[in-house]
């Protein structure tokens, strides 16, 4: 029984190759890039649908309440990174919404792309590509580099160290978190299939997967206003 | 087999400084918003950013422990 339970662990875990690109002697497609194009078809779709016929006045119900969950999406980011980082916004939003998404994808039946330790480096590199992006944007060249030796000229390897560190924390936190409440589902379903994982999906799947996603997008705000910030 | 799965079950010990660490957060967090109930807003967020810094080394453990069993 026992070792049924952890050859099906390991098998949940990995992640499957579902199919094979013929081109370049073939280029595997994993089960989680599919996932991630199921949630795109579903955003694009809603957001598609949702957004037609906006009007100025006489706003329809749907309007209002996609205005409401863009504002107070918009509003959490905002929050973090000031006014000075608006533009930063809509990413920010859309990887907010995207890895919420991607998180509650168990609950269809089908494993959450962030469970793949590819998809969280990727979303990660991103975070910290934009980061430091959005410093040389206000910084230019010099002051960008000139940032690494602030507060204190002693201070520069870890300034350079933590262009590692982030990254590296940012896809193991995502990735461990959704990893860990997938194990513990798989073993509460095997234990108690009916009724108790029900309760227990909304903590492991909901919350925590909701929370993750805040806290992801929360701490790239973060180190964005941390880069944008002008300290003389 | 044996001594991978107790050098996992001590990665996952991690998990005890995280707990501690979390608790402790968000006692004083509970006790700053009791005092200041009009900056609780600014609390909740603090106390997220520390709750996910201090989450990341449970996480490190996990991690670790799972590669251990994964990987012998």
């Amino acid at each position: 029984m026992l070792s049924d339970l952890s050859e099906r662990i390991v098998s949940e875990m990995n992640t499957e190759t579902v199919f094979t690109i013929p081109v370049f002697g073939g280029i595997g497609v994993d089960e989680g890039t599919v996932v991630t194009w199921i949630v795109m078809a579903v955003m694009i779709l809603a957001s598609f649908l949702l957004t037609r016929n906006l009007r100025v006045d006489h706003i329809s119900k749907r309007q209002a309440a996609v205005e409401l969950f863009v504002t107070k999406l918009e509003g959490v980011v905002l929050g973090v990174i000031g006014p000075d980082g608006q533009q930063y916004a809509p990413y920010l939003v859309t990887v907010l919404v995207y890895i919420g998404f991607a998180n509650i994808m168990g609950v269809f039946g089908f494993k959450p792309p962030t469970k793949d330790l590819n998809v969280t480096i990727a979303l990660a590199v991103m975070s910290i590509v934009l980061v430091q992006a959005a410093s040389i944007r206000k910084r230019r060249v010099g002051g960008w580099l000139k940032s690494f030796a602030k507060p204190l000229a002693i201070v520069t390897p870890f300034n350079i160290l933590d262009l590692f560190t982030r990254p590296l924390s940012l896809c193991m936190r995502l990735f461990g978190n959704v990893l860990g409440a997938f194990v513990v589902m798989i073993l509460l379903e095997s234990f108690v299939p009916v009724g108790i994982p029900a309760v227990f999906s909304l903590y492991f799947d909901f919350f925590d997967g909701f929370l993750q996603a805040y806290v992801f997008v929360f701490l790239t705000s973060v180190y964005i206003k941390e880069a944008i910030e002008l300290s003389e | 087999m044996s001594l991978t799965a107790i050098a996992a079950g001590i990665a996952v010990f991690t998990g005890i400084g995280a707990g501690i660490g979390i608790g402790i957060a968000t006692a004083k967090a509970v006790e700053a918003c009791s005092r200041q109930p009009d900056a609780s807003g600014k609390i909740m967020t603090l106390l997220i950013l520390g709750g996910a810094l201090a989450e990341a080394t449970a996480i490190y453990g996990f991690v670790t422990a799972l590669i251990l069993i994964l990987t012998q």
